[in-house]
């Protein structure tokens, strides 16, 4: 049995872009007068960071917004490529990230379980198998039939949570995401959430709720602005970054 | 399954392309599922796909054979088969356009190679495409032109035509990215070429004409002929044209691995 593990050396990301999309005419321009074009801006969501994370941890990642938490999730997931580092990962990677985009609005919400099932990684038997678990989970009966552009925001989130929380993670991997949907379903989805992050070989989770991260990891690593300012224990580490923001 | 992305890792790329091959069950299903929304809710569903190319081919096929004096037990088939083979051959490059802005979804939280995204533009294409076919062969046995070994001498075609797709669509779906014009300015180009590609009209226009050159520089009539040639004629077409298809099968992946090792990464920053 292969030991799962993510392995983050030097890794940085470097996002470029342009506010006056000015398309092909603008680039052929540019390349002949070889001027950057007006309106472009380079960010650096990380500078430098080096973690590893071995089988068996549960790591909290905790920072302000913006301050690279989602970005490097996308690179342990291998969203994001790395503009410069190396990023490796072993193991089956379970990316839980958004639960409101990445639907076929015309399909039916019993086949966008399929799909979200499929890339997620589950086979065509195995989500067969699982679907009635599945949508007895989002409690959508009949309207599993109907075309997904007639959800609701509540809706959409039980159907991709039921089948996110579905799968056998290794690398389990969750972008701030409690909270799904009305009370009732946040009750259930609470729990489900946490029996799913036991399962995970490897979990890493951003949160700003220092409760869950202090009752699931015992290692958080705290960004600002693309950097890591401080790798340890849960508990030292939240009471730094705590104090810092007073 | 290790999975290493480093800022300066050549085969990356190819190790993708490999993995979303082996990924057939996802794109498979996703394509097919494209298709099927395709026609919901629609009363004849995929059977449009017929109707049209009836209503095409009934139409144009009169008029332009009239008018280019065509045998139109022989010109109804070339027509149909032309316009059917033209029809995938567009989407690779117009359709391909999109082919990343309609998965950003996907691509965003999803760890799967994006290349699969591709793939399942050409099932979805390629549902069409086959439709098409099985109307050729109905409308050959109705004239009583079917050949079955016209159809067995396509199949290097075909196979030849989908090598040519994958590059082609490749290319434009990562320049569709970068580029959000290009689709639009494609559409036109297109039109131009779909002109002047021995489709409408036989190549003995051209020919009387000594307008050769027209057709014999363009790849996509050689992509045609690959597979329309065999059969109607139940032979195989000019050697000239698989050399020529071959030639640029080579040239597109050229292309197109230069276009995705520019592109690849930065696809997911552009969405």
């Amino acid at each position: 049995m292969t030991q799962n593990f993510i392995r983050l050396k030097n890794v940085g990301v470097r996002f470029t872009g342009n506010m006056n999309s000015d398309g092909l005419i603008g680039w052929l321009a540019r390349k002949r007068s070889g001027e950057p074009a007006s309106g472009a801006y380079a960010v650096e969501a990380l500078k430098d960071v080096t973690i590893a994370i071995e089988q068996g941890e549960r790591v909290g990642l905790i920072g302000l917004n913006g301050a690279g938490k989602s970005t490097l999730l996308k690179v342990m997931a291998g969203i994001y490529m790395p503009t410069s580092g190396i990023a490796e990962t072993e193991g089956h990677v379970c990316p839980m990230f958004e639960f409101a985009t990445g639907f076929e609005m015309h399909q039916s919400g019993r086949d966008n379980i399929r799909i979200r099932g499929l890339l997620l990684g589950m086979t065509p038997d195995e989500i067969e198998a699982k679907l009635p678990e599945i949508e007895d989970f989002t409690e959508l009966g009949e309207f599993l039939a109907y075309p997904v552009r007639t959800y609701s925001a509540g809706m959409f989130i039980r159907l991709a949570f039921a089948v996110s929380t579905s799968i056998n993670p290794e690398i389990l991997l969750i972008d701030e995401v409690m909270g799904a949907g009305d009370i009732r379903f946040a009750e259930k989805a609470k729990r489900r959430m946490f029996e799913f992050m036991e399962q995970g070989k490897i979990l890493v989770f951003s949160s700003h709720n220092f409760d869950l991260l202090k009752s699931f990891c015992a290692r958080t690593i705290w960004l600002e602005k693309g950097r890591i300012i401080m790798d340890g224990e849960t508990e030292k580490v939240i009471a730094k970054y705590r104090s810092s923001q007073k | 399954m290790k999975h290493s992305y480093s800022s300066a890792d050549e085969s990356r790329l190819l190790r993708d392309v490999i993995r979303s091959l082996l990924l057939h069950r996802v794109w498979f299903f996703i394509g097919m599922q494209d298709v099927k929304r395709r026609y919901r809710r629609s009363f004849i569903g995929p059977l449009w796909i017929l109707l049209n190319l009836g209503v095409y081919v009934g139409a144009i096929g009169f008029v332009y054979g009239v008018m280019f004096g065509q045998d139109l037990k022989a010109f109804l088939p070339y027509l149909m088969l032309g316009f059917v083979t033209w029809g995938l051959i567009s989407a690779s490059m117009v359709d391909a356009g999109t082919v990343f802005i309609s998965a950003e979804g996907y691509i965003k939280q999803f760890s799967y190679p994006k290349q699969i995204y591709i793939l399942r533009a050409i099932v979805s294409s390629s549902m069409n495409f086959a439709m098409g076919l099985a109307a050729v062969a109905v409308l050959q046995i109705v004239l009583g032109t079917f050949e079955f070994t016209g159809w067995l001498l396509a199949i290097p075609g075909i196979v030849l035509l989908y090598m040519a797709l994958l590059g082609q669509t490749t290319i434009f779906s990562y320049l569709g990215v970068a580029f959000r014009d290009l689709p639009h300015a494609l559409a036109g180009v297109l039109q131009v070429v779909f002109y002047l590609t021995p489709i409408v009209f036989p190549i003995s226009v051209l020919k009387s004409h000594n307008l050769e050159f027209v057709y014999l520089i363009n790849p996509i009539y050689h992509l045609i002929d690959v597979v329309r040639h065999p059969i109607l004629t139940a032979s195989l077409a000019p050697l000239s044209s698989y050399g020529f298809v071959f030639g640029y099968v080579l040239i597109v992946y050229c292309i197109a691995w230069y276009v995705a090792s520019r592109l690849d990464k930065k696809v997911v920053f552009l969405l």
